[in-house]
Parts: C-alpha cells; sequence; structure tokens
C-alpha cells in the first residue's frame, strides 16, 4: 500500500502519468564528457543497512547524515574519503518518511510527512534520545500530503512546503501551502498556490526558494520564490486562508491564460523564478541545495544544484532579482546518476552528494538500482561551461567558465535564440506556446573571453528565452561541454 | 454362499477348492510380490527386529490376539467411516477385486482372492455399496489446474512427500518404485478436494501416522494435489491459462509468468476469475462445426491471436497505451471437432474481450459453449453411484464375515477373531505363499521369512532402548532422510532432490541434519520441537519436518536422551553473570567473532550464509553440547563451513575474558539464554519488516489503523501500545509480537487488541450529557483548537517515552512502563505528570472506553475486557461507554497514575 502511495505521488507529481513502455526522454549525450571533469563516486552501503534517502545533512565533524524513508537517520563516517570508506552509525529511528535533515546547534531537525522534529542525544551514548516535536500542526490525512522542508534560515526558522491531497486537491489543513516553523515551535504560514512541491533551499541572498511540479497550473517543473503573502500558481490552496491570520485571499486566477497576464490580475500571484523546460530539463525535479563550497566544487559557487528523479540527472540554476522579482536560467550539469536522486548536499571537501532510490511499481527512473549514495568529486579541471545568464535592459550577459574564442563569440550568428511560454490552466502540464525567435542584433566578447554581451531584438516578458551555444568555442578551440541553457524572463531591467 | 472364511484359521479348507487356484493366479499374476515397506525392508536392522516390525505393519494383532502391546504398536488400518467422500466408488470396488492388481506393494490383505470371479465380483459390489452406505457420499472431480501442478512438481519433490514416495519424472511415471511406499494411480482414487483434505489432516483417516503431516501452507497443499491429480479427466468447454507480467511480450516469454489454469465456459472473462492490469489468457480446446466452408471470427481486445486447426487466423499485438482495437482473419475449415487456440492479451485499466464467428449455419455472434469441448472425445461425467440398500446389508455382512472389520474397526461391525497368534503355523495361511481364502498378503519370500520368527515368539521381542528407538526411526522412515551412527541417511539416488535456498551452507542448507547423538544434543523442548510441533528452525532446508502425531512421537523424545550420551564439558565458573553476558554479546556482533555474518538473529537475515537462527538454541539446545560443539564444529558436522574460534585452544579474541575457550562459550550461551530478549548485537541487519522489540522498547511511527500520525511502541515484557500524536491519545494496546513496518507506516502484530475510539484525552465538559470531542470530517486544526500542541518525547535508559504535550496551560508528561504482576501477567502502569499554574479550571481525563463499562470498587473499573485501576486519590465515574476521571489540578505539578490490564 505504501508502494502504491508514493507511486501514485510521483505519477502526479512532476509528470503525465506515465506507462512504462513511454520514453523517458533522449539523454543529452554529454556523460562521457562530464566524466572528465566530474567523475562520479559510488558511496557503498551494506546489505544490513535499509537505505533509501531522502534528507541529507553535514555534520559539525564533518559526518555524513541521511535520512531515510524507513524512518531512520544514519551517521556516516568515511563517506567523503577516496575511495569512500563509510562506516554506519545509527542515530535515530523508528520514524515517518525522512525527506530533509537540517543540523543546527548540537541538534538534527527532521521533517516528515507528519511534523517537524528537533532530535537530540543528551546522554551522549551516540544515540538520539529526545524527539521534540516543534509543530504538526498541518493537516496530514491522506497518503500523499508530502511535507519537504528548507534548512534553518537566518532566524532559525525551518520552512516547510506541504504538497496537495492527491496533488490535485487541498482537504486538509494548509495542503497546497509553505509554512515557516520557528525554533520554539511557532507555525507561521508563509504563500499559498504550491501543488506538489519537493526540495525548499535558500539561495546566496537568503531568499527561500521550492521546487514545484509539472501538473495542473504549472507547465513545467519549476523554482518558485517562496514569497510571503504571496500565492505561488494552484488555487486549490485558496481553501486556508480563513485560518491563515491576517492575510486576503487573492482574485481567483483565470484559466487557459499566461502567467504574465494573470500577474496583473492577481498582485500576490508569483511567477515561477526558473522554468526547466520539461524533458529537456527534468520532468521530476526533486532536492537542491547551493553551492557554498567558495569554488572547491569548480567555477560555479553561489549556484543551485538540482536533482532530478526520474531522469537520475542534476542541474544547475541562477537567480537574479530584477524589479523586485526572482527570475533566471537553468543549465545542464551531469547525467548518469545511479537511481532516482532525491536529495543533494554539498560535503565540506566540496563534493556533491545525491542520494536517492526507485520505486518498484510503474513508475520509471532511468537510474536502475533500487537506492544509492553517490558522489560528484571535481577533479580540479575546469570544463568549458556557460557559467552564468544575466538579464540587461536589451539582453544578456553570458558568463562562461573558460575564454571564448573572440571570433566566434562575436559573431551574433553564432548564437541562437528562440522564446516560449506554457498555457497558464488548470489543465495538466502545457506544450511550449508562443514561440518567437528574437534576432541577435550583436555580441561583445569582454576583454578577458570569460563573457559576451548580447543585445537581442527583443526580450519577450513571461517567456523561457532558449538559448542554443553549439557554434561557440573556447579560446582552446573547444565546443561546450554543455550548449544549452534556459533563462525565464519574468520582468525587463529598466534602462 | 460358502461358510465365513476367518482370515488364517481356515487354512485346512484350501485342498477342498483346487479350482481357486487357477482363477487367483490369473487375477493376481501382475502383483509386485512384497509389501513395499522401504523404510523397513530397506533399513539395516536386526531380522528379529525386522520381523517383529512387519508383524505390526501388518497389523496382524488385529485378528490374532497378541496383548495388548502389540496391539499398540500396530499400525490402524485406514478409518473407513467417511471413505465414500474421500475415494472414488469405482477405485474402492475395483481396489477390493484385486488390491494387489490395482495398488502393488499395498499392505491391504485381499481377502476376495479365494471367491470364483463373479463372487469376487460381487462381493467387491456389496462391500462398496456398504462403504457408501456409512455417510452420504460427497464424493467430487474438478479439473486439474496444470499451473498449480507444476508448482506441485516441485514440491512433491523438494518437500519430501519423494523421499518416501516414488519420484517421477516427466511423464509422471514413478521412477523408483519399487523402494518406495506406493501410491497407486491417485487420480482414479481421489478428487482434488478428498486428496487436500486428506493431505492437510491425514491422521484423521490413518491414526497410526505412518503418513505425516507435512504441514504445509493451504497453496502448496492444493498445488501437490493439482500435480498428483493431473491425470484427472472430467468434462469441460475450454481450458484456459492465465499469464501476468510484461504479457506484451508473448505467451512463452520469460518475463510471462502462468498464474493458475483451468476450465472456462467459453470464449470470456466471465468464467476464469480474477483479472489483472497486466495479464494475457491463453483458452485452448475443440470446436465442433456444423458444416464445411469459410470461417471468419472477430476479436475485440488489446491484443491477441488466434489458431484454429492448426492455421493462425490473425494476430494483434497488444499495446500498452492502447485501448480495445477489432481484427478479424478467416479461414477455410472442414465440419467437426477442430482444434482451436485463442491467445488474449490485456494491458491498462478495464480488460476486455470479445470474440465471434461466423460461418456457414452460423451468423455472426459468440461461440456457444455447447460447440466447444476441452476434447475431440467425449469425457464421462463422474455421477454418484445411488446407494442400494440390499447391496449394502449384504456388505456389511461380508465385511464382518471376511474379516476386514478386524482391522477397519471404526464402523460399527464386528468381526470373529481368528486363531491367537502364538497358536499358529507359521508355514501355513496369510505366511504360506500360497493363495487361500485367507487374507492375502503380498510377501516376498524374505518378507515371510522374517515374521515367522516373530509369529511363533511366546513373548513379545524384548529389545533394548537403541533397537527400540532403531525400530521406531525404520517405521516411520526417518532414516530416508536423516542419518544415524551409519544406519540410513539420504539415498544416493534420492540425494539430488534435497534442495535447499541457502546454497552458501553447501549441504548443510539442504540436507537434514543427523541423528547421531541427537539425544545429547537437543533438550527435550528441542526433541518435541522438532518431533510434536513441527518448528522448522531451518527454513533454508526445502524439506520439511513431517508430524507423526504426538501419541507415537512422545516416547522418542525420552528414547533419544536414553540412548545418547556425549562426554561432559566442563562449564567454567562465572563469577560475573552481567559481564559474561556482555562478552557474549561482543563476540557475536561485527566487532567480535561476527556470528552474524551468517546466522540470522532474531528474525533478521543475515548478510552472508542465513544459518539458523541463534536466539532459539539455548531452549532447543544442551549446554554440554553447545561446549563441546563450538569447541570443534567438525566433530560434529564434518565438511561444516563453520570454523572454530578455538582452533588449538587459541581464541580468535585473546582480549575477551583472557582468551579462555570455555569461559567465551560460556558467555556466548549466557548472552543467547535471553532468547528473542537477547540485546541486538552490534551490525545486526535492520532490513527486515518485522520489528522485534529485544532487551530494550522499540518505537516505529506512520500511518497505519491508528491514523496518520501514530507512535507505535513495543514493550520487552511483550505488550505494545499505538499513541496517537495528532490527538495525543493512547488509541490501542496489544500483546505478543510488536508491529510490522514498512516505509511510513506500520501495523501491529500480535494479539489480543484493545483500542479506544477517536477523541482527545482531556476535555472540559459543561455537563456530563456533553459529547466527547473528537475530530470531524471539517474540524480543521482539531485538536489545536481546543488547546492542545504536541510537543514529542523522551526515550529514558530502556528506550521506553515519555510523550509531551500541552492542554492549555497545563504541561503534559505521559509516561507508559510495562511490568507485571505477582501472577507473571503483563500491565501498562501511566504516570500523567501535570504542571499547571494556579487556578486552572478543572476537567477530565478519559481513561477507557467500551461496550460495557463497569466499576468494580474505588478506582477500579472495567471497559470490555480491559481493567483499569486508578491509583488514589483519583476516582473514576462511569457514564455511557467511558471512565471519566475528574481532575482539579493543584499549582505546580501533580501526577494522575493508573493501570491498564487486559
Amino acid at each position: 500500500m505504501v508502494m502504491r502511495r508514493l507511486c501514485l505521488f510521483l505519477a502526479t507529481w512532476a509528470c503525465a502519468p506515465v506507462l512504462i513502455a513511454e520514453e523517458l526522454g533522449a539523454m543529452w549525450g554529454t556523460a562521457a564528457e562530464e566524466a572528465r571533469y566530474y567523475p562520479i563516486v559510488n558511496i557503498p552501503i551494506p546489505a544490513t543497512v535499509p537505505m533509501r534517502p531522502g534528507g541529507l545533512e553535514i555534520l559539525p565533524d564533518g559526518r555524513l547524515a541521511v535520512g531515510t524513508r524507513r524512518g531512520d537517520i544514519y551517521f556516516i563516517k568515511g563517506a567523503f574519503a577516496t575511495p569512500p570508506q563509510p562506516e554506519f552509525h545509527l542515530f535515530a529511528s523508528g520514524q515517518d518518511e525522512i525527506f530533509s535533515l537540517a543540523w543546527r546547534d548540537g541538534a538534527m531537525t527532521a521533517t516528515s510527512f507528519s511534523e517537524v522534529l528537533r532530535i537530540r542525544d543528551a546522554d551522549g551514548d551516540g544515540v538520539a534520545d529526545r524527539y521534540e516535536t516543534l509543530s504538526n500542526n498541518w493537516g496530514y490525512a491522506e497518503g500523499h500530503e508530502f511535507a519537504f522542508a528548507s534548512k534553518h534560515d537566518r532566524e532559525g526558522n525551518i520552512w516547510v512546503a506541504l504538497g496537495l491531497s492527491g496533488s490535485y486537491e487541498s482537504h486538509n489543513l494548509f495542503r497546497g501551502w509553505a509554512v515557516k516553523v520557528t525554533p520554539d515551535g511557532a507555525m507561521i504560514p508563509v504563500c499559498s498556490g504550491l501543488r506538489s512541491p519537493a526540495g525548499v533551499a535558500a539561495n546566496a541572498e537568503g531568499a527561500m526558494f521550492v521546487i514545484e511540479s509539472q501538473g495542473p497550473w504549472n507547465g513545467c517543473c519549476s523554482l518558485k520564490h517562496l514569497k510571503p503573502g504571496g500565492f505561488l500558481g494552484h488555487p486549490a490552496s485558496y481553501n486556508w486562508y480563513a485560518y491563515a491570520g491576517d492575510v486576503k485571499e487573492p482574485v481567483k486566477p483565470n484559466s487557459d491564460s499566461r502567467l504574465h497576464i494573470e500577474r496583473s490580475r492577481v498582485k500576490e500571484l508569483v511567477p515561477p523564478a526558473v522554468r526547466f523546460p520539461y524533458i529537456k530539463m527534468g520532468r521530476s525535479l526533486s532536492g537542491f541545495r547551493l553551492d557554498q563550497t567558495g569554488g572547491k566544487f569548480g567555477p560555479f559557487a553561489g549556484q543551485f544544484f538540482l536533482g532530478d528523479y526520474t531522469l537520475s540527472i542534476l542541474l544547475r540554476a541562477t537567480t537574479e532579482q530584477v524589479n523586485g522579482v526572482w527570475q533566471g536560467a537553468c543549465y545542464p550539469f551531469r547525467e548518469g546518476l545511479a537511481t532516482g536522486v532525491m536529495n543533494v548536499e554539498f560535503s565540506p571537501q566540496g563534493q556533491l552528494v545525491a542520494g536517492g532510490f526507485t520505486t518498484n511499481t510503474q513508475w520509471p527512473v532511468r537510474g536502475a538500482e533500487p537506492f544509492a549514495l553517490q558522489r560528484i568529486d571535481w577533479n580540479g579541471i575546469t570544463p568549458f561551461e556557460v557559467r552564468e545568464i544575466n538579464i540587461r535592459p536589451d539582453g544578456f550577459v553570458v558568463a562562461f567558465t573558460l575564454p571564448v574564442d573572440a571570433g566566434f563569440a562575436a559573431d551574433p550568428a553564432s548564437y541562437e535564440v528562440s522564446t516560449y511560454t506554457h498555457i497558464y490552466h488548470a489543465g495538466y502540464g502545457s506544450p511550449e506556446v508562443d514561440q518567437t525567435t528574437p534576432r541577435v542584433i550583436s555580441a561583445v566578447p569582454a576583454a578577458d573571453g570569460l563573457s559576451v554581451r548580447l543585445v537581442l531584438e527583443k526580450i519577450e516578458e513571461g517567456h523561457i528565452h532558449d538559448f542554443d551555444f553549439s557554434r561557440l568555442r573556447s579560446k582552446a578551440g573547444a565546443p561546450l561541454l554543455h550548449s544549452k541553457a534556459y533563462y525565464t524572463v519574468n520582468e525587463i531591467p529598466g534602462k | 454362499m460358502p461358510p465365513p472364511a476367518t482370515p488364517g484359521a481356515a487354512c485346512s479348507r484350501m485342498r477342498m477348492f483346487p479350482f481357486v487356484w487357477v482363477i487367483l493366479l490369473v487375477s493376481t499374476v501382475s502383483a509386485s510380490a512384497e509389501v513395499l515397506l522401504p523404510g523397513i525392508t530397506g533399513a539395516n536392522l536386526e531380522a528379529s527386529l525386522k520381523g517383529q516390525l512387519l508383524l505390526e505393519e501388518l497389523n496382524c494383532a488385529a485378528c490374532h490376539e497378541a496383548g495388548p502391546a502389540l496391539a499398540a504398536a500396530s499400525k490402524k488400518a485406514p478409518r473407513l467411516g467417511d471413505v465414500g467422500a474421500r475415494v472414488n466408488p469405482a477405485y474402492i470396488e475395483s481396489f477390493l477385486r484385486a488390491p494387489h492388481t490395482v495398488k502393488p506393494g499395498s499392505t491391504m490383505p485381499d481377502v476376495l482372492g479365494a471367491m470364483p470371479e463373479a463372487e469376487r465380483a460381487a462381493t467387491a459390489k456389496q462391500l462398496t455399496h456398504f462403504l457408501l452406505s456409512l455417510k452420504k457420499p460427497s464424493f467430487a472431480l474438478q479439473a486439474p489446474d496444470a499451473v498449480a501442478a507444476g508448482h506441485g512438481a516441485t514440491l512433491f519433490h523438494s518437500r519430501g512427500c519423494a523421499m518416501c514416495h516414488s519420484p517421477r519424472d516427466a511423464a509422471g511415471r514413478e521412477t523408483l518404485a519399487s523402494s518406495s511406499t506406493p501410491l497407486g494411480a491417485l487420480e482414479q482414487k481421489y478428487g482434488f478436494k478428498s486428496l487436500t483434505d486428506f493431505l492437510r489432516q491425514p491422521h484423521l483417516s490413518r491414526p497410526s501416522g505412518r503418513m505425516p503431516d507435512l504441514r504445509l501452507p493451504p497453496r502448496e497443499v492444493e498445488s501437490i494435489a493439482h500435480y498428483l491429480l493431473q491425470q484427472t479427466r472430467v468434462p469441460g468447454h475450454l481450458h484456459y491459462t492465465q499469464y501476468r507480467g510484461q504479457v506484451w511480450e508473448g505467451i512463452g516469454q520469460d518475463a510471462v509468468e502462468p498464474e493458475r489454469a483451468g476450465y472456462a465456459e467459453d470464449f470470456s472473462l466471465g468464467s476464469i476469475g480474477r483479472t489483472h492490469h497486466h495479464m494475457a489468457v491463453r483458452f485452448e480446446g475443440w470446436i465442433n462445426l456444423p458444416a464445411a466452408g469459410q470461417y471468419t471470427f472477430f476479436l475485440k481486445a488489446n491484443g491477441g491471436s488466434l489458431q484454429v486447426d492448426g492455421r493462425e487466423v490473425f494476430s494483434k499485438e497488444p499495446k500498452d497505451r492502447r485501448g480495445v482495437v477489432q481484427t478479424q482473419g478467416a479461414v477455410s475449415l472442414a465440419a467437426g471437432w477442430r482444434r482451436i487456440r485463442l491467445d488474449y492479451y490485456h494491458t491498462g485499466r478495464d480488460p476486455s474481450l470479445t470474440f465471434e464467428m461466423e460461418g456457414p449455419q452460423f451468423p455472426r455472434r459468440a461461440v456457444p459453449a455447447s460447440m466447444l469441448s476441452v476434447s475431440d472425445q467425449p469425457i464421462a461425467a463422474f455421477i454418484s453411484p445411488p446407494v442400494d440398500a440390499e447391496l449394502a446389508a449384504a456388505g456389511r455382512e461380508k465385511f464382518g464375515a471376511l474379516g476386514c472389520a478386524r482391522c477397519h474397526d471404526d464402523v460399527g461391525v464386528s468381526a470373529r477373531a481368528a486363531a491367537p497368534l502364538a497358536r499358529l503355523d507359521p508355514m501355513r495361511g496369510c505366511l504360506s505363499g500360497q493363495p487361500g481364502r485367507w487374507a492375502r498378503y503380498d510377501l516376498s519370500e524374505e518378507q515371510r521369512k522374517a515374521i515367522a520368527p516373530a509369529v511363533t515368539q511366546s513373548v513379545p521381542l524384548t529389545s533394548t532402548p537403541e533397537q527400540s528407538l532403531h525400530g521406531e526411526l525404520a517405521r516411520f522412515q526417518c532414516l530416508a532422510c536423516h542419518e544415524r551412527r551409519g544406519l540410513g541417511g539420504v539415498a544416493p539416488e534420492r540425494n539430488a532432490l534435497f534442495t535447499g535456498t541457502a546454497p552458501a551452507m553447501g549441504d548443510q542448507g539442504r540436507l537434514p541434519p543427523t541423528l547421531s547423538d541427537v539425544g545429547a544434543k537437543l533438550t527435550a523442548a528441542g526433541l518435541e520441537g522438532a518431533l510434536i510441533q513441527g518448528q522448522r528452525v531451518r527454513p533454508y532446508v526445502d524439506a520439511v519436518m513431517p508430524q507423526f502425531g504426538e501419541a507415537r512421537m512422545r516416547p522418542l523424545v525420552a528414547l533419544f536422551a536414553e540412548v545418547d550420551h556425549l562426554e561432559k564439558a566442563v562449564f567454567p565458573a562465572v563469577a560475573d553473570l552481567q559481564e559474561s553476558k556482555k562478552a557474549g554479546y561482543e563476540m557475536i556482533g561485527e566487532k567480535g567473532f561476527s556470528c552474524i555474518a551468517c546466522h540470522d538473529f532474531n528474525g533478521q537475515k543475515s548478510a552472508g550464509a542465513g544459518a539458523l537462527d541463534l536466539v532459539s538454541v539455548t531452549q532447543r539446545i544442551q549446554k554440554n553440547w553447545f561446549h563441546l560443539y563450538m569447541h570443534s564444529p567438525q566433530r560434529f558436522h564434518p565438511g561444516i563451513i563453520m570454523p572454530s574460534y578455538w582452533a588449538g585452544g587459541q581464541s580468535q579474541r585473546p582480549d575477551v575474558l583472557g582468551g579462555d575457550a570455555a569461559r567465551q562459550i560460556e558467555a556466548l550461551w549466557n548472552y543467547l539464554e535471553a532468547g528473542t530478549q537477547a540485546k541486538n548485537p552490534l551490525g545486526l541487519s535492520r532490513q527486515s519488516k518485522e520489528l522485534r522489540v529485544t532487551d530494550v522498547a522499540e518505537i516505529c511511527r506512520g500511518r497505519g489503523s491508528i491514523g496518520y500520525r501514530g507512535i507505535g511502541v513495543g514493550y520487552p515484557a511483550r505488550i505494545s501500545l499505538g499513541f496517537d500524536s495528532e490527538e495525543m491519545a493512547l488509541r490501542l494496546m496489544w500483546k505478543g509480537d510488536f508491529a510490522t513496518v514498512d516505509l511510513g507506516s506500520f501495523q501491529p502484530r500480535g494479539q489480543d487488541t484493545v483500542s479506544f475510539p477517536a477523541g482527545v484525552p482531556f476535555h472540559r465538559l459543561h455537563s456530563l450529557e456533553d459529547q466527547w470531542p473528537a475530530k470531524g470530517k471539517t474540524t480543521f486544526g482539531f485538536p489545536q483548537n481546543l488547546g492542545y500542541q504536541f510537543r514529542g518525547y523522551d526515550l529514558d535508559a530502556l528506550r521506553r517515552p515519555t510523550f509531551h504535550y500541552t492542554y492549555g496551560e497545563v504541561r503534559v508528561d505521559d509516561f507508559f512502563e510495562d511490568a507485571r504482576d505477582a501472577a507473571g501477567k503483563p500491565f501498562f502502569r501511566r504516570t500523567l505528570r501535570f504542571t499547571a499554574p494556579a487556578g486552572t479550571a478543572p476537567f477530565y481525563f478519559r481513561a477507557a472506553c467500551g461496550g460495557k463499562v463497569a466499576t468494580d470498587g474505588p478506582g477500579k473499573f472495567t471497559a470490555d475486557k480491559l481493567q483499569v485501576r486508578l491509583a488514589s486519590p483519583h476516582q473514576g465515574l462511569i457514564r455511557e461507554g467511558e471512565v471519566l476521571v475528574p481532575l482539579t489540578l493543584p499549582a505546580g505539578v501533580s501526577t494522575l497514575t493508573l493501570e491498564y490490564q487486559w
């Protein structure tokens, strides 16, 4: 029954109902090249340990902590050694499925379906003996009602994203909301409009984001800003404004519209900051983390790294605030992980840990292992990649990890840009619509070759800008490791 | 009608009817001339003991009085009171006419052999009618399930049936008939129901237990019955076989598994039972075409293919994401019976199948059942013959006169005894080897020679305990599977039948253990477990330990202990038992000898070989043997993969208990003596879904029978509770096993459940007429709206939780401990510790609920089977279905203590 539940959850979480035989989508075909910079290292799991990794955390002493679907928390020593020599220590057990872990002030905060729980080892024997429930004040009465949580924010709050009932409707209190649980156990509703959220994490500026799944009112998976008082797109959660204190219920969005049109009607509507074109850039994004390794993981410090369950891949995303609204871009990073990725975390050594599992039912996952803990190590060699794209009033600045060949970079014909958006509606998912292909008017590489200033004929508000850089070459003559990037334009900066 | 013949006593009449010989020779010439008792015949026993055993197995004492000892030891004949329900009447009659032809090797004597053919036939009919008249005959036949029969073939050969009965080849022929207990043609004898009934409880009809009860799960019994009865023929319209798996790959592919088979009425899903999302069904049979000509067949389904008369008519592959499609094909066919086979495939939600035919004299429509048959030849249906009262009465008389009633003494017929055993001449009558008007046993020359001295013995054989033991082991064919001191053991031609699921353990993972010194190895409880209770301590050995019945096995427990002795090991003195136990705990875990790398422990599978579970060792095994064995496993099991940890007297852990072998072995014993409550060793697998409680409490949380936010707690006293952390209320208590856990959910396992209805623990009732509050469908925010807030739990040293929550301004610490009363019966003591500000308004605590609530004196209540005892000074009151305790809390800390027992 439980597996059936997870299967159902996954089937409505991110994708249209998928059957076994359906193609998962083409591989990027870059795995072999990626491995030259970012090899994947398997962290072996003893046969005695029931390990379906859900939540990941790093302890102050450098050990890896893993919360599992069986409701255990393991502390793992030696996971980051080369080769890994993991020793598993059972810290806590007997909980509901754990999908989020956060350590702070000598205690582990674990969030499960049921509650936010602060766990301590008071007698110092290495095994938890204090299980303090900070809050369980949200409704949980259907098998589908997942809860995913952030690390502690600067005030020590844990942000919890509460998925809808059956991922379509909101039958129980605060389903479809994000709430904030304070260190002294108060629960504060933050914003409505979620559907089937997965991971929650803050960006470098401290703004909190959630991963949202494709489905009704969501044309594709996206990264959404958890703006206090905001409405994040799915109106099923309007049920609970009466319980949310001093917040007014927004007007209902119209179906069969566009996000940027409805934004002018529904002033609380917060558009997704980064949209991930479906299948091209994942189909069930999950946990994500900010790279705060200060360059130990390569040239992407300060960016988000995100896992995808179905495709067993990792992506990158960057965010910037324009006219008070968050937006940004996503980029391919690494494919070929062993299992469905549920969560990621950075080690103190600057390695990216990815953990997850598959289900034994009909939900397809590209990685065939039933469960895995893996590590992506940066071997110190910098790949030639698009580092980041930022918007300008008349175009974009595209930054690279290595200097570009100025000859290619200065030629507007080296760039292919197309734009599209999704239908904003109560129906499931959306095709890409309203396509345009704006001309690149000029391309000016910086003196150091590490960026190019592009001026476009027109920037389309509310559209994903789909960049193809495959004609570019590095100074050394190499093509980009990944030649695609996708920028979501919610706002255009003023001149 | 000839005068009544008494078996064995009528020797002298033989010469008066020489013609009887001829008929007998004709009718019994094909018999095997040997009673097949392979356990005895094949055993390496003294001749006198063999003779004695044959005497007992043939139940000679039933006719020839020989004292109660022999009568008690002798094998009773099958009970016949309900034989009409068990055995096909046609079989009864033919078996009575010629038992040794119908079932060669049977211990049943032929008592009609001396009669002329016509009389023999008539007598067999009369006896049959008599037997059928004993109980309303309910015998029936059922079509075999070929899929189950396939599983049954494996089970028959691996579970143990084929260790006594002959193994069979792929065509069903017995391959070792001459060294096996005979079965005869079972499809002529039994129906599916009567055979499964017999296999489930063989001792009901065969009380002497020679045919053991294997205690197999019902599905296995049914599969074996389908296998043994696969030649059963009953009329029907179509065979079907249902498949599951990746059916779009086609029947016959690896990923497509047959699930079950049977008869279907016609080409429809209506008569084949349960259907699946992904399935295929093959319908096979014969169709009787009214006329020659062109026939067109129409299929509406997800996919399918059709063959008629060996020719493919159409084929449509199923598609995963496609609904029903139409396909059709035509073929020219001759009139009469034609073979037809339809494969139907379905993937997706709702199975749908429409199959139609159109042809000469047959407008387009579904093929009716009347045109279909499982065979192109007629098959007669089984019809229970009506009992003829006259024949039955004559049969009853013959049943006594022929002496049948001497052995089959359960049907209320009496018969005259024959000459006492001591007065018999073993060269004549039954033992003469000649046919005559006596019970004729199908004995070989050797068997007759063995019995003769036993017959003439004036007193029963006096045997040593060891001889008695070996006699029993031979009688029950124990030695077909077990070796004992060079006797018996698995015969080479049967060796390959013994299989197991732990190949890493070699022969120990598939062969039953030796019985040498077993009386010095197992405790009485261990022997009883194996002989009487059917315990399977080696689940990886596919063969199961058969159960022959307590009456016959109970004496063996003492007999083994009497016969088997080993030298005494020296048990070291243990000064500090706790230190010893702790050393044992460390040595068993992964930092010690890592016994759990190979051995299961308390239901948790080992990562390695999967050898037997260690927590039952001290109950099953004698401590003396444990010491001897641990010193040198090879001594008891040559070729065992278990190493000695004290080779040459040197411990592999010199740092533990001074490296002293005896002290270390003693420490392992002391640790294991806690049985299932032994603390889980380090490194023990946690993969099992069964969560067991050992020396400390265990907790599991999640969805289940007590809601979505349940907390299950199992206590070492083997009582458990379920606490609802959403409403902060006790919901469930149970006894025995704790829980099965899965991802985010758990279910109680034990028994004796006490449950409480939904609702919070405390409330300020305005009046006793008010409803106790519980969450309604739309009371969102309940019970926080009543001032409740759950705050988690702390664990004490025994990992027992104290739940914390608040009720308005009152903080509650709620602790349950498991305790035992003077009689050793467990109960819960619950202490509610309140911290309240001054002026806290009074409220009620709901202590218990039930259909029948009563008080038993001050502070004592019952709610159905639950007893609730309130510690003073608290008083309770009863209202309909509830025990309420009014509470007026003082400022500061106060407590309420109560006990739950059931």
